[in-house]
């Protein structure tokens, strides 16, 4: 077999053995896959990067450096969704205007770089606003999460609807819970905009506005494979041009432009003449022979981006920095608005493990992996209800359900450690917030009658039921063990307003323990009746 | 007439008296002789869940009573909280596997369970032991988690509670079994056989806020019966009810009782946990609620009740 095909195969391979489990992890309504497969998620490099982890981190930067952007065409979902439909549009073109559609089209440094700088500058101040838009696994898992979840809960509960008709409960019906209006909206923007610049001009979302592509494109220009023309075999044909989803190949010059090429070797595969070979960059060959062609091709137009990038980088310092400063001054001016009494105006509820929410604000960027895993379903992205820096972000809502006591999904889950991993011991004593009781809107005061549900759902307790008029008891909050879990919220019966709230901690605290109390032996021997 | 005569007859005729006239038409009609009436309450002790099962079923004149052949059968216990057997959360697993073996040897056609869990179902189905016990046992657990397995019923005997969705399963069954566990309630105080109705219905946040014990008491009038209620007492959770907090809100008391009569039954089960925690009858309003709909009789004084000590 050729060289050629060989490599694309292996590509393909690679990029299926990566993209299937990742995006049955989104999709897994039955919680069927192990919980250990989110370590394919840590592997991203924008989750790699907030979370901190150095040796994942050093480990894609040699990858890229031997390589090149082998991680744009196998690792990351978004670029393996982009081949998918790349693929699907090509379906029933003839292949001069299907597979081999596309023209060597010059960079665009400075948007690329440009937009990769004002990123970066925006994350290091502190406002991630803009990596959240534009990250490309969170990208992916908010159109996994928000499209093609709910797609797959509707043919579940089809199938389940049948199945129920033979007494067979393996499948179940499944209410779509977890997808909000910002976060469809979010999801299905972003995949409508993968096709459109797919159909348009290939990976061009990463090859312009992925930070992520353009952060390894810097770096794959001086990596040590890549793909290069044997001159003396080329017959100029143009076929491997028009196969570039990259668009980075330039046949007149027989050039590749390595800081674009994401490595899936269909130039490779589609010449015909073996001109092409994926092999030591000519970089590091002989620097003699080559310091010509890389002085005018490479280093020229490389010097002349880096440049309009670093005047660029320059000018927005202190723009990025006025902007983040602003989106700060928002932050706190939000925060002196939430007036006591008026749940209205409360903060969210971040996640057990978050620690504080602004830590939080400032790492997650609402892939929606929490999302979908949360076995009570009560993670809910929000829109602009709590403001700019909180968009996409879940939050616990307690309107239908709570938070499991012992369960610690969530903080296991999260890529980019925003929710970071606790034990059991230490999720039970996490207080996330804390439960107010409006005793004037409790039904126990207004009709006079029993109730008791916040209590009935109280873990640990904090919500007990206190002896009230006569035979009645009404619900009594003691703040220290509540952990804020919303069991007591969630099946509150009273209505327009529930009797009993969860108010956010925004810095969370330690919560004390229940009281242990002894186990004293009862003894009964007779009925008692 | 000789002296011996006449007492020999007298005796025979003060029998005749004394015989039960729906005795006779029973052993007429099964060509059977009764040796002795079913009585109304079981109560056994001091036995494993499955013996003492047995034990009950026995007294009540077998499950062929209750089941017959090729019915569909229904088992409502509760498996309402993330709680291990142990935490007496739940209904005992080997009791609610008992009688499913015990439904299925009476013929019956499937024999499927559920419940209208508060904790996440599939945590309560597991952790409980409970679905792992009926699958072995050869029943079938159904999920209870979507509103779409509940449908819309009249409660016309309701005071408050007028209509309510209930589980498919039970609008299906020929007969079903209500198998609570005995524990203490925040809300409701006592939570047994009466309460354990509010697992077969949808929309239990209505029952909160229209008066808990009437719509308790309502709900059980629902036109389909249980054919018996078992109260499962082999541990119970006397105080920190219905989740609990640690094993020092349960005690273990081996205590099965069972019965046709649901407020004999409450009441019964409320007698036995007033021995380990004191509560008022009058606290746990639906138990006065549900004699004042007729559902059954708080007066155990009328009832022939069967203690059994294993």
């Amino acid at each position: 077999m050729k060289q050629t095909s060989l490599l694309k195969r292996l590509r393909v391979i690679l990029a299926i053995l990566f993209f299937v489990p990742i995006i049955l992890y989104f999709v897994d309504l039955a919680n069927l896959l192990p919980d250990s497969l989110h370590g394919l998620l840590h592997l991203q490099i924008v989750p790699a990067i907030l979370a901190g982890i150095l040796w994942i981190i050093i480990a894609q930067l040699l990858l890229v450096l031997v390589f090149g952007r082998l991680y744009c065409s196998v690792i990351c979902p978004a670029g393996v969704l982009q081949d998918i439909i790349n693929r699907i549009y090509c379906i029933g073109k003839k292949k001069k205007n299907g597979k081999r559609r596309f023209r060597y089209k010059k960079p665009m440094n400075l948007l690329r770089y440009g937009l990769l700088a004002i990123t970066t500058l925006l994350a290091v101040f502190g406002s991630i606003e803009l990596l959240l838009l534009l990250d490309p696994y969170s990208n992916f898992g908010r159109v996994a999460a928000n499209l093609f979840r709910p797609l797959v809960i509707w043919v579940n509960n089809l199938i389940s609807d049948v199945l129920m008709k033979f007494d067979n409960y393996t499948l179940y019906h499944v209410t779509i819970e977890t997808i909000t209006t910002p976060s469809l909206i979010a999801g299905a923007v972003v995949l409508l905009l993968f096709i459109g610049m797919v159909a348009w001009r290939g990976r061009l979302f990463c090859n312009t506005l992925c930070p992520v592509g353009s952060l390894l494109g810097l770096i794959s220009r001086y990596s040590l494979l890549n793909i290069n023309f044997d001159k003396n075999a080329c017959i100029q044909c143009g076929k491997c041009e028009k196969s570039c989803k990259a668009e980075a190949i330039d046949m007149a010059s027989m050039q590749v432009d390595n800081s674009r090429c994401v490595d899936c070797f269909n130039c490779i595969s589609s010449c015909s003449k073996n001109a092409l070979h994926y092999s030591i960059n000519p970089l590091f060959k002989n620097k003699e022979i080559n310091k010509d062609t890389v002085r005018t091709a490479n280093v020229s137009s490389s010097r002349r981006s880096f440049l309009s990038t670093g005047i660029t980088v320059a000018s927005t310092v202190p723009l990025a920095a006025a902007f983040a400063e602003q989106v700060n001054g928002q932050k706190r001016h939000r925060k002196r608005a939430h007036g006591e009494g008026n749940e209205a105006n409360w903060s969210p509820v971040t996640p057990p493990g978050s620690i504080s929410l602004e830590r939080f604000k400032d790492t997650c960027t609402g892939c929606h992996l929490c999302v979908v895993q949360c076995p009570t379903h009560i993670l809910k992205p929000a829109g602009l209800e709590y403001g700019f820096d909180y968009l996409l972000k879940p939050h616990l809502s307690y309107n239908s359900s709570y938070c499991n006591y012992e369960c610690t999904v969530c903080s296991d889950v999260c890529p980019n450690h925003a929710i970071k991993p606790l034990t059991v011991e230490q999720k039970i004593t996490t207080q996330v917030g804390i439960a107010h009781f409006i005793k004037h809107r409790c039904i126990v005061e207004i009709d006079g009658t029993d109730c008791g549900a916040c209590s009935e759902h109280c873990p640990t307790q904090a919500v007990k039921m206190v002896p009230y008029k006569g035979d009645l008891r009404i619900p009594h909050v003691e703040p220290e063990i509540c952990i804020g879990c919303g069991g007591c919220e969630s099946i509150c019966p009273a209505r327009p307003a529930r009797a009993i709230i969860i108010k956010a901690n925004e810095v969370h605290l330690l919560a004390e323990k229940p009281k242990e109390e002894e186990i004293k032996e009862v003894v009964v021997d007779e009925f008692g009746f | 007439m000789k002296r011996r005569d006449f007492l020999k007859t007298s005796a025979v005729a003060g029998a005749a008296l004394s015989l039960n006239f729906d005795g006779l038409q029973a052993a007429l009609s099964s060509n059977t002789v009764a040796v002795e009436k079913a009585p109304d309450l079981v109560a056994v002790m001091g036995g494993e869940p499955a013996a003492m099962l047995d034990k009950a079923l026995e007294a009540l004149g077998g499950i062929g009573k209750f089941v017959k052949k090729g019915q569909k059968v229904v088992i409502k216990p509760n498996i309402g909280w993330d709680r291990a057997p142990e935490m007496a959360g739940n209904t005992n697993p080997e009791l609610v596997a008992a009688l499913v073996k015990q439904c299925l040897g009476a013929g019956a056609q499937k024999v499927t369970v559920f419940d209208h869990t508060c904790d996440n179902w599939q945590k309560c189905y597991e952790t409980s032991g409970i679905s792992d016990a009926v699958k072995k046992a050869g029943g079938i657990m159904m999920p209870g988690n979507d509103e779409k397995y509940y449908k819309e019923v009249a409660i016309p005997g309701g005071i408050t509670l007028k209509n309510a969705k209930i589980h498919e399963s039970l609008i299906d069954a020929d007969v079903w079994i209500n198998v609570p566990v005995l524990k203490n309630h925040g809300g409701a105080k006592l939570t047994c056989a009466m309460k354990n109705y509010m697992g077969i219905v949808w929309d239990r946040r209505y029952f909160h806020s229209n008066d808990l014990q009437q719509c308790i008491a309502d709900i059980c009038t629902w036109n389909k019966k249980p054919v018996l209620n078992i109260v499962d007492a082999y541990r119970i959770m006397h105080k920190n009810g219905p989740q609990g907090k640690s094993l020092s809100d349960v005690a273990q008391l081996k205590t099965l009782i069972a019965s046709t009569n649901i407020v004999a039954t409450d009441t019964a089960a409320l007698r036995f946990f007033n021995q380990v925690e004191k509560l008022d009858i009058s606290a746990v309003g639906h138990i006065g609620k549900g004699e004042a709909l007729k559902l059954g009789t708080s007066n155990l004084d009328k009832l022939t009740i069967k203690r059994i000590k294993i």
